[in-house]
């Protein structure tokens, strides 16, 4: 019998014959990635709405009758939702995972193409839940993101009744979606790479792909109990996270359950959850940053090790979140001193980005522009982090502005730049068009001085001590008049940032509807995914035959060679030499 | 090649002239092998957390264990034992498909992957039976914490049964289609080494959930939950 390598093997393939059997129930993982990122930016937008309803109530208090205090908690808890989890996860994930792993490693499609079309048609399912719950009685919930018991599933919180049940419905349906997709993407990953496809050979982006899944993988279950236990305290009066309480004057049937079990429980998915958002990031700016600098990747091992290292400590650093939870002192030493370590890890990347520059041929593109401002708002959130991971830092900055500072800048803008970087690089291969590069530039520039107008003075609110999630601040002695200025100024900053995606959008359908065809590999990429036969890809990617790898991804500039890259499927006996030129190391 | 091996390799140095690439170790391995282990971490790191917060809660004083009294439902567990042989013998019927499956006998391996089915099926019927003698002896959902935790463990427990009885239909389904010996023979094998799965963590579910409280006490003290 003959075997046929996984990468191979077409009968999976499904060949599509109906409009509907391509792009509705398709099992192309480029479909499915496409269907992926549209749901997860239409999503992003509603909750790029409601961050701009929440900013206004916080910038001119009073002044917006439609905004209650009930209305103003439900905007900031579906914000924050569905920012991590509905759209960075399923965007980097379900989009970028989908369309580029297939592609880059070298294969006709996901391992189990079936069950990647469920994965996807199981997230639909969890978005829909989850916008649903606008429109039942009581609203969305208004728990906050983290919903912590006993106030998430109590009566008086904003949505204690159908919006907390619908909202952990969905945040189920979405775990059980991403299990499947997730089991595709490792398992095409380990088994289905093409012939030479080293593991070592693969680029930064599969490695952090890769990574953030075996993450989501072992942290999801963690949401999915937390969530099935609270649906249990909610719907059928079980005590998991309920303690005794009297509520509006009566005593509830729940006692002895423990509130901080859930908030244990929560933030070991939790933590993890910013690394499964980081890391996919982490690996396609170094991509981009190392394509624009036609400059290999500074230290590749040392890249791969860190991403490795990372998501391994990621798991044992969970309760910094819960200093202020009365932790006992030693356990706060501990989770002190690993949220210390990760730091390590984390800047190595940082320096080897910077390093990748040093000396490089910077192209000032668009995608590089974003990657560029991506270093810059990571390392800025990275270093308040420091900050916080100190117990005794934390303390009394703890719930105000200053930590709403920090994960913005670590976790929103940061992917966020690394996720226009990656759209403005891609959308060639995707579309056969390129972005316009005047809008694409006034989008970047837009965004990130936005942000920072944003962010570094929330981080000022925040030593000042005002607090976050408060409606309103009304008179507060410690708090100054400036500090109102200062939110009035965020707000019209956070307006502007919002009208900026707007640039995108329009850039993006004007692109689709008449932009000019793009050359075939415009950047000059050295990696898998743009080189097949047909641009964008056709399905099966890869035509009769799989292409062969002979090196990794970052050959650019090679010394002495005609081309300033050599893709990696690319032989040495192929590649054209100046005369008298060589590489390095060649021959000593 | 070990992790350490392939983690220290130096992809930057070109490759000499001539050399032929080569596949990956595991390029010819059924893809369903390694997803299936993937598969198995994440159910045991979803129970196992199901275990730590069951263990943490299982040392306040409002938590009433399920044996350990004469009154107590579980003290005698003969109603859980037949269920377990029964859930065994399913087990015992998947490794019976996989041998025919090795034997190339097809008419044997039909009949065992139905027996395997039926008997997880009576299985769950069996476990909703247990359901409604413990209601009948008022031990709801939400009476206690260990009566809690007993529905929403077995529950779970069922509902994986039921995803691979889903998925053992779509194999069987499949055979006529799946022209790859290989990829068959994997997808059977998968079935019955998800089955095995079960069946050890029933096992574990078992000895849980029907322990007294001096025994929780020991298991918490020795996880540092005390």
């Amino acid at each position: 019998m003959t075997h046929i390598a996984i990468a191979d093997q077409t009968a999976h393939l499904h060949h599509p014959k109906t409009f509907i059997g391509k792009y509705i129930w398709s099992q192309d993982h480029k479909v499915i990635a496409i269907q992926y990122s549209v749901t997860a930016i239409f999503v992003g937008l509603i909750a790029l709405l409601l961050s701009v309803l929440m900013r206004l109530q916080l910038g001119f208090p009073g002044e917006f009758n439609f905004i209650s205090p009930d209305a103003y908690l439900q905007f900031v808890t579906m914000h924050g939702m569905i920012m991590v989890i509905y759209l960075l996860t399923a965007l980097l994930l379900g989009g970028f995972g989908n369309y580029l792993i297939p592609l880059m490693v070298g294969t006709r499609d996901m391992v189990f193409p079936y069950l990647n079309m469920l994965s996807y048609w199981f997230y639909l399912v969890s978005v829909i839940v989850l916008v649903s719950s606008f429109f039942v009685v009581g609203g969305p919930t208004g728990a906050g993101w983290t919903l912590y018991p006993p106030q998430a599933i109590l009566a008086g919180t904003p949505g204690a009744g159908s919006g907390i049940v619908l909202m952990l419905l969905s945040l189920a349906i979405f775990i059980v979606a991403f299990t499947m997709g997730g089991l595709n993407y490792v398992t095409t990953i380990f088994q289905a790479r093409t012939r030479g496809m080293t593991l070592m050979r693969m680029p930064l982006t599969i490695w952090g792909i890769l990574t953030a899944t075996i993450l989501g993988l072992l942290a999801f279950p963690a949401l999915l109990v937390s969530a099935i236990m609270m649906l249990f305290d909610a719907l059928l009066g079980t005590s998991f996270f309920m303690p005794a309480i009297v509520s509006l004057g009566e005593p509830l049937n729940h006692e002895g359950g423990s509130p901080i079990l859930f908030q244990h429980l929560f933030w070991f998915f939790g933590h993890p959850e910013v690394y499964i958002v980081a890391l996919p990031a982490f690996g396609m700016v170094s991509d981009v940053l190392s394509v624009h600098a036609r400059k290999n990747i500074f230290g590749y091992r040392m890249m791969v090790w860190a991403i490795v290292v990372i998501g391994g400590l990621s798991f044992i650093v969970w309760a910094h979140h819960m200093y202020v939870s009365g932790m006992n002192p030693y356990f706060g030493f501990f989770f002190a001193t690993t949220t210390l370590i990760i730091a390590v890890p984390t800047a190595i990347k940082v320096y080897n980005w910077v390093l990748t520059l040093w000396r490089g041929n910077i192209h000032l593109t668009v995608p590089m522009l974003f990657a560029i401002g991506f270093i810059f708002t990571f390392t800025h959130g990275g270093l308040s982090g420091l900050f916080l991971g100190n117990v005794v830092v934390d303390l009394p900055l703890s719930d105000t502005f200053f930590v709403v500072a920090h994960f913005h800048m670590v976790m929103g803008v940061s992917p966020i730049m690394v996720l226009f970087a990656a759209l403005y690089h891609w959308f060639p291969l995707v579309s056969g068009k390129q972005l316009h590069t005047g809008l694409g530039k006034l989008h970047f520039w837009g965004t990130f001085l936005g942000t920072y107008a944003i962010y570094l003075p929330m981080h000022y609110l925040g030593f000042l001590g005002v607090p976050r999630r408060y409606y309103a601040l009304g008179d507060t002695s410690f708090i100054p008049e400036s500090a109102h200025v200062l939110n009035e100024d965020i707000t019209i900053a956070a307006i502007l940032v919002a009208l900026f995606q707007l640039v995108f959008v329009v850039n993006v359908i004007w692109t689709l509807r008449s932009g000019p065809r793009s050359v075939r590999n415009p950047w000059g990429v050295a990696s898998l995914e743009w080189h097949t036969p047909d641009v964008p890809p056709a399905h099966g990617n890869w035509g009769d035959e799989l292409p062969t790898v002979h090196r990794w991804a970052y050959d650019y500039s090679v010394p002495g060679a005609k081309q300033d890259f050599i893709p990696q499927h690319v032989a040495e006996e192929d590649v054209e030499y100046e005369a008298g030129g060589r590489r390095v190391g060649e021959g000593e | 090649m070990s992790w350490f091996g392939i983690l220290s390799e130096k992809p930057w140095i070109p490759e000499a002239q001539g050399t032929t690439a080569e596949w990956g170790r595991t390029a010819y391995t059924p893809a369903v092998k390694i997803s299936l282990r993937f598969l198995l971490g994440v159910i045991s790191v979803f129970f196992l957390l199901f275990f730590v917060t069951f263990i943490s809660r299982s040392q306040y004083d409002d938590f009433l264990a399920l044996a350990g009294e004469p009154w107590q439902p579980f003290t005698n567990s003969m109603r859980l034992w037949i269920n377990t042989g029964v859930l065994v013998l399913a087990s015992v019927a998947m490794q019976c498909a996989v041998y025919a499956l090795r034997c190339n006998h097809g008419v044997r391996l039909l009949l065992s992957l139905a027996v395997g089915a039926v008997l997880a099926a009576l299985f769950i019927v069996l476990q909703i039976s247990v359901w409604q003698f413990l209601a009948g002896m008022g031990y709801s959902v939400a009476g206690n914490p260990a009566n809690s935790y007993f529905y929403i463990l077995t529950g779970l427990h069922a509902l994986h049964l039921l995803g691979g009885l889903f998925a053992l239909g779509r194999v069987v389904n499949n055979m006529r289609f799946e022209g790859n010996l290989q990829n068959r023979h994997a997808a059977i094998e998968a079935c019955a080494v998800y089955w095995h799965y079960l069946l050890g963590l029933w096992l574990v579910l078992f000895f849980m959930l029907t322990r007294t409280p001096e025994t929780y006490a020991l298991i918490a003290a020795a996880c540092g939950l005390g």
